[in-house]
Order: structure tokens, then C-alpha cells, then sequence
């Protein structure tokens, strides 16, 4: 189920109803509702793949309480592999597998050998299967470091890893959060309760608005690179950038938003990183919670920063490049994932890879200053670069790409084949790279004014926008699915 | 929560009544004229009415209609005379051109390419082949004084019934509710844009999901439908034979157009068999480099037009 769907919000409200009306104070029934509710959602795209979630929930529930029952470390070492190669296993065979075999393919013929491919399966990717394999396996991260006691409570436990409001496209939570808050008695909250309804508003705003509207401008582009001059595909690779923040973003804030709803409060996904000023600081603000996951559970196993430099580069590039390989089975996104390794090494040698953690642009004053303009400017053209290779189809279609913008640059005004009206589409970004801008300090209130009227007005318009850029026949699937 | 209901309800309202506010002030809205039949049973236009057809969400094409005295969107009255040169277009929606200014439509395209020629155009959406022959018939009096009449056609929609009656389904649009709803400018803008039809056809499928549980009912009569392709173009074929039969089509005077593109071979075949003449517009808006349509709609833009009238004028002066 979408939630940008009608389906969803015919859903929701039974749901919410059912929660806070009929089965207020039971926490128990509490539970069965969610995890009902949320098997439901999943199983409205196809109910077959629900056994994985299930299946993924049984391990990772009775690994838990295996690792905490060990006495030694080698054998809490055993049953946290075991989560481990469950969990990855599940991802390589419904994600890698024909990649694998293709990429093994490729590389022998560049020997000389010919295989036919027979290998390949045709396998159906589960929608979400990168982000609840991450969530359930770090829960059995979290009792193996002693950070979190395992529950007893299977239903909790089933509730927390298909939670349906981020089930399918995250933000990745850890047990300490979302599953301690799910156990928890709950009281309806006024506040919690419009702050959801306004995430949930801007949430749509930003996919059905901004992501949506610019899709068939950017897929006519990078569908047809080789006939548009350089000025083009750098639009279209522009447009991108804001479609892919547009459509992770709204998906974000609407399942913050919808959590909300029912008492739970779900950590951050973006912090506005558009504003971002070196590549480290955009990374502590764009998926937030795939950028904490390898941190807390790769990256600082490792050793993190505090080894030997050469340790410590060699820890940044292979956070990297499985950052990059988590997106996709596709070079392109191993190669995405190593070009951030580039540009990030430089910024992490000079130490500065930390100065803006905490801070936000123009963090005392209205205006940023032009220093922080040019430093906004370098790192939005150096990440929207890095995009070409996350959006094309293959390694060769990212290079030809990146050829034609630099072999021959020339200027043209671009026009649709459809005939869309492009000023729209400017002012729109415009405007909503303003707004943002606006509410930079706070992602979690997108409608902070004080004043009823303005926040009133604010509504309108963003619902008007909404009205003004819906389309029915878009395909209106969220991106980050195919992860 | 009870005081969440009321002022979830309060916002509503309010909300409501500014998206209402902002669709009338920046005209987003499509105005729909009054319909009638008159006293021949032809299905037309009210005179005398004007307003403004709007497509696309943001207003992407917005034009202005004008209804003239014999209930068709024109820039002029239709006056035939034995002197004057005249061309009638009957035909549906294309050829009604609401999607354009009045005066700048296909009959003022032509009119600007043919010296003393005047173009009365005969459009009214929904009109098929039945509809127009009835008219020409109606008002034989007007017709026989016009020189030439061509028949703008599509198949697949133009020839499903073999004799004419009058459509009371589509007067069903003149119903004291539909034109109640249609003085909420959001709504006419809500199911202009789809979103009204959206949730509509939603709750018709849960409907039909909880009525035909378990049922392929559907599905099969699609399966039916395709199958039938072949025995349903030669059922449109006699009753276009029927109609001729009936009305009488003077090939002299008389002329069809089509788009090749969208007419099956069958129907060519036929016409070229029996020597009806007819222009095909398929070639010339296939070989269009500009969109020859609209974005949100189907019906022709002005370069689309621009080419229909072309390929009319072409026709009349090659004659």
C-alpha cells in the first residue's frame, strides 16, 4: 500500500480509530491491531513476501534471546553470525543473486570463456527487504554489544520489525527506540497527534509535488541523454537531485508523521541537506538512519577514526561501498558509493568532517553568509554530480552521460515532448528551496509559525500546491522501494 | 479527542471555503454551457452563452467559447446563402473546439487560407455519426444551401448504433443535481483534475469487489470484447450503411474525415470500394515534429488544428 494512495487513507483512519477508541489502555490488543494493520499494508503489494518478514522476525526474536543466554563471547559471537549470514543471505538471494551471477558472467567472458547465462532467476525483489533485514539485524547487534536486554514478548518484538509506517522505506530504527516506545503504555497526545498531521501534509507535499511533478521531465532526460546538449543534462541531473530528496523526504516525514499518530516517535531521516556545507555534513543529514546504522554497527567495529590513518581511510571507503551496494545491485551504485568515498576522504583528512555536527547554516542570523552560500553551492553540485551515476541505467549509459555534458558544452532551452510548461517547474523549486530554507532548524515542524492565520494560510497553500501539480497518472511508487 | 473532532471539522470548512476562494480567482475551473433539444430532437447548445474551458491543473490551456444563435461554438452565424460559398464541419468536440478561442479555430484557420469562403462549424461533443446526419437532415433547408459538408469521424466511436435517438443519458448532465455541484467551483476543479474520479471509481471497486467476491465476471467480458474486434468492426460497417440508407449521402457534396492512424483497414477499404471520398488527417499529424495535442487532454492544440485545417483547405481547393 502507498500512502500517498487512497487506499492508505481509507486505511489509516480505521486503524487510528480502532487504536485509540476501541482498544484504548489494552496494550496487548494494541499490538495484534499494529502488526495486523501492518501485515495488511505489506501484504497489499504481495502477501507471499510476508513469510520473509516473518521469518526474518522468528530468527532475529530467538537469535536475541540466544545471545544474551551465552556465557562466552564466542558463542554470543556464533549466534550473532547467524543473524547475520540469515538476514544478509535473505538480501543476496532476492537482491544480489542475479547480479552476482551476471557480474560473473561478464568477468569470465573478459578471460575468453563463454557461459551461457542459465544461471539467472527471475526473482522478485520484496519491496523493503533492505531496511527491516538492517532493523532486525540490529537488534541482535544491540544485545551482542549489551546495549539492550532481548524481550520475551514475541508480539512486541513481531510489532516492532513490520511497525508498517516505516516498514517498507525506513528510517531504519533501533530496538532501543522504537521497541522499548511500543511496549510502553501509551497516552493520545493533542500535540504529538497535529504535529503527525502536519508531517504527514508536508510529507505528501514534497512527494506528490516536488517528486512527482519533476519524474517525467527527469526520466525524458535521462531516457534520451544522447540527443540533449550539456545545458539539458545538467537540468535533468539538477531535477533529479530534488526529485530523490522529494520523494525519500515526503516518505519520511509522512511515516514520522504516521507514527505519530499512534504515540511513537521515530528518529530524524533528513535534516534538510540541501544546505549541507562539505560532503561530511551532508551525510549527517541525508538517511540519517542508514548513515547511523553503518556507523554504529560497521564502522566503529572496525575501528572508526580513532585507528591509524591508513586504517581509519580504509574504514571510510568500505562504509562507502556498501553504502553504495545496500542501493542497488548495480555498478552504478558501487560506483556512487565510491565516488562519496573521494570526496568525502579529503574533507574527513582535514579534519573537518565534524565541525558542523549539531550547527545548521546561518545558525545565528537570517541569511547565510557568503562564504556558507559558496561552500552550499559546492557540496549540492558535487553531490547532484555524484547522482548521474544513481540514476542511469548502467556504468556505460553514467560515463556517456558525464561525457556529453563535458565534451561539447552548449546551451539550449530545454523543452518537454509533451509541451510541459518548464517556468512552472522552476518556480516551484525555487519556492520550495525557500521554504526549506525557512524551516531549516527544526525538520520535524515544517509548519513552526506562531501566528494561527499564517499557519492556516501555510496549510492552504501547500494543499492548493498539492491540488495544482496532482496528477492520476503518474506512477506514484516511491524510489527508494526498488532498495 | 472530541475537541480534535470539532476542530478538525472547523479547519475543514475553512479550508474548504479558501481552496474555493483561490479555484474562482485564478479561473481554474472549466464553466459549462446549458444544453437543450429543440423542437427536431437535435441535441444542441443554448444561444447566446459564453465562458471559458480550462485544461490541465494550472490552467495550462485556457480558451473562451462563444455560443451562437443555432447553438454552436462560433465566431460567426450560420446564414447560407445561394451566393456565398460555404463549408459546414459537423462533427463532435474536435470539431466544436472548445479547447481553442472561438475565433481562432479550425473554421477561422480556413477561412484565413480560402478567399470567400465562409466555415460554419457544427460541433457539439458526443456527436456521432447518427447525430450528424440527423442534423444535416433537420435542417436540410440550411444544408442545401451550404456547398460543401464534411463528416469529421472516428471509428470506433462514430458507428455503434444504426439509427438515431436522441441520447437522454447525456442530458442527464442538465439534472438539477449535477448543475448544483457545479456551482462549487472546486468541485467541477476536483473532477476536472481527476482527483474526484480517482476516489469515485475507488469506492466503485470496493463495491464491486464485496458484490462479485470471487467472481471473474469482468475479466471475462474483456476477453469476449477482444475476441469480437473483427465481428464488431463489421457491425459498425452496416451501420454506417444503414445510416446512409436512411439519411442519403451526397458523395458530390459530401465529404468524411478520418485519421487513418486510428481507422481500421476494414473501413478504408470499404470507402475507397464504394468511393466515398475522404480526407485523412492521420499522415499529416503523424508527420508533425510539434505535439499535435494537448497535455492533459486528447483534443487537438493549435498546432494540431493548424494542421486539420490545412489538410481541409487542401482538400476544398484541389476539388
Amino acid at each position: 500500500m502507498l500512502f500517498n494512495s487512497i487506499d492508505y487513507f481509507i486505511f489509516l483512519p480505521i486503524v487510528f480509530i480502532a487504536y485509540w477508541y476501541f482498544l484504548k489502555n489494552k496494550i496487548k490488543s494494541q499490538h495484534v491491531l499494529i502488526l495486523t494493520a501492518s501485515y495488511v499494508f505489506y501484504g497489499w503489494w504481495d502477501w507471499r513476501f510476508l513469510f520473509l518478514i516473518l521469518a526474518s522476525t522468528i530468527v532475529d526474536f530467538f537469535v536475541g534471546l540466544q545471545i544474551h543466554k551465552q556465557k562466552t563471547d564466542r558463542k554470543r559471537k556464533i549466534w550473532l553470525w547467524l543473524s547475520v549470514i540469515f538476514n544478509v543471505g535473505l538480501l543476496g538471494f532476492f537482491k544480489y543473486y542475479n547480479f552476482f551471477i551476471d557480474s560473473w558472467i561478464t568477468a569470465a567472458e573478459a578471460f575468453g570463456y563463454t557461459i551461457k547465462s542459465t544461471w539467472t532467476l527471475r526473482v522478485i525483489l520484496p519491496v523493503g527487504i533492505s531496511f527491516y533485514t538492517f532493523q532486525t539485524m540490529s537488534y541482535s547487534f544491540d544485545i551482542y554489544y549489551k546495549r539492550l536486554k532481548p524481550t520475551k514478548d514475541f508480539l512486541s518484538f513481531a510489532t516492532f520489525v513490520a511497525f508498517f509506517p516505516q516498514l517498507v522505506a525506513g528510517p531504519i530504527e533501533r530496538a532501543s527506540n522504537l521497541l522499548l516506545q511500543i511496549q510502553s503504555r501509551k497516552e493520545f497526545k493533542t500535540n504529538q497527534f497535529t504535529d503527525g498531521i502536519k508531517l504527514i501534509l508536508w510529507g505528501l507535499f514534497k512527494k506528490m509535488v516536488i517528486a512527482d511533478a519533476l519524474a517525467p521531465i527527469v526520466d525524458d532526460i535521462f531516457s534520451n541523454y544522447a540527443t540533449y546538449p550539456s545545458s539539458t543534462l545538467i537540468l535533468g541531473v539538477t531535477l533529479f537531485s530534488f526529485q530523490v530528496y522529494g520523494d525519500f523526504s515526503g516518505y519520511s516525514d509522512i511515516a514520522i508523521g504516521t507514527a505519530k499518530l499512534f504515540g511513537i516517535e521515530l528518529m530524524s531521516n533528513f535534516k534538510f541537506p540541501i544546505f549541507s556545507r562539505n560532503v561530511a555534513e551532508y551525510w549527517q543529514r541525508w538517511h540519517v538512519s542508514l548513515s547511523t546504522w553503518f556507523r554504529h554497527y560497521i564502522y566503529i567495529p572496525l575501528g572508526g577514526s580513532r585507528v591509524s590513518k591508513k586504517k581509519a581511510l580504509r574504514n571510510i571507503i568500505i562504509i562507502f561501498l556498501i553504502s553504495g551496494f545496500w542501493h542497488g545491485a548495480n555498478w552504478t551504485f558501487i560506483l556512487w558509493g565510491a565516488f562519496h568515498a573521494l570526496v568525502f576522504i579529503p574533507v574527513f583528512l582535514m579534519g573537518r568532517n565534524t565541525i558542523y555536527k549539531g550547527t545548521v547554516v546561518a545558525q545565528n542570523s537570517s541569511l547565510p553568509s557568503a562564504i556558507e552560500i559558496l561552500q552550499i553551492i559546492t557540496t549540492f553540485s558535487i553531490v547532484t554530480f555524484s547522482r548521474i551515476f544513481f540514476r542511469s541505467e548502467s556504468v556505460t549509459d553514467a560515463f556517456k552521460y558525464i561525457e556529453r555534458i563535458f565534451s561539447n558544452f552548449s546551451w539550449e532551452s530545454y523543452s518537454h515532448p509533451l509541451g510541459y510548461r518548464m517556468v512552472d517547474y522552476f518556480i516551484l523549486i525555487i519556492l520550495f528551496t525557500f521554504y526549506e530554507y525557512l524551516i531549516r532548524k527544526d525538520e520535524r515542524s515544517p509548519f513552526s509559525f506562531k501566528n494561527n492565520i499564517v499557519r492556516f494560510i501555510a496549510y492552504t497553500l501547500v494543499i492548493f500546491t498539492i491540488l495544482l501539480f496532482y496528477d492520476d497518472n503518474v506512477d506514484r511508487s516511491f524510489i527508494y522501494f526498488q532498495f | 479527542m472530541k475537541r480534535i473532532i470539532l476542530r478538525g471539522i472547523l479547519y475543514s470548512f475553512l479550508l474548504v471555503l479558501m481552496l474555493e476562494a483561490l479555484v474562482r480567482v485564478f479561473h481554474l475551473h472549466k464553466d459549462y454551457p446549458y444544453r437543450y433539444i429543440d423542437e427536431y430532437q437535435v441535441e444542441k447548445w443554448v444561444p447566446n452563452q459564453e465562458g471559458y474551458r480550462v485544461t490541465g491543473n494550472r490552467r495550462q490551456n485556457f480558451s473562451k467559447y462563444y455560443i451562437n444563435n443555432s447553438g454552436y461554438n462560433s465566431y460567426r452565424e450560420f446564414n447560407p446563402s445561394v451566393e456565398k460559398r460555404e463549408l459546414a464541419l459537423v462533427g463532435d468536440s474536435f470539431i466544436e473546439g472548445f479547447h481553442q478561442n472561438y475565433y481562432n479555430s479550425i473554421g477561422k484557420k480556413i477561412e484565413n487560407k480560402v478567399a470567400d469562403i465562409e466555415v460554419y462549424e457544427y460541433g457539439y461533443a458526443g456527436y456521432d455519426f447518427a447525430d450528424q446526419l440527423h442534423l444535416v437532415s433537420q435542417y436540410k433547408n440550411q444544408f442545401e444551401l451550404i456547398d460543401h459538408i464534411v463528416f469529421g469521424i472516428k471509428f470506433e466511436n462514430d458507428f455503434t448504433r444504426s439509427a438515431y435517438k436522441v441520447e437522454y443519458g447525456r442530458m442527464a448532465l442538465e439534472s438539477p443535481k449535477v448543475r448544483l455541484m457545479q456551482r462549487s467551483k472546486l468541485i467541477v476543479y476536483l473532477k476536472n483534475i481527476g482527483v474526484l474520479p480517482a476516489i469515485q471509481s475507488k469506492f466503485n471497486s470496493i463495491k464491486f469487489s464485496f458484490k462479485n467476491l470471487g467472481k471473474i465476471r469482468g475479466k471475462s467480458k474483456n476477453i469476449l470484447k477482444e475476441e469480437n474486434t473483427a465481428l464488431l468492426h463489421k457491425e459498425y460497417i452496416e451501420n454506417f450503411k444503414s445510416l446512409v440508407k436512411t439519411y442519403g449521402f451526397d458523395k458530390d457534396k459530401n465529404t468524411l474525415m478520418l485519421d487513418s492512424s486510428i481507422t481500421p483497414k476494414i473501413f478504408i477499404d470499404f470507402l475507397n470500394k464504394h468511393n466515398y471520398p475522404f480526407i485523412d488527417i492521420g499522415p499529416a499529424l503523424q508527420s508533425s515534429k510539434k505535439p499535435t495535442t494537448l497535455i492533459y487532454d486528447r483534443h487537438w492544440n493549435n498546432n494540431g488544428r493548424t494542421i486539420v485545417a490545412k489538410e481541409i483547405c487542401d482538400f476544398i481547393l484541389n476539388r
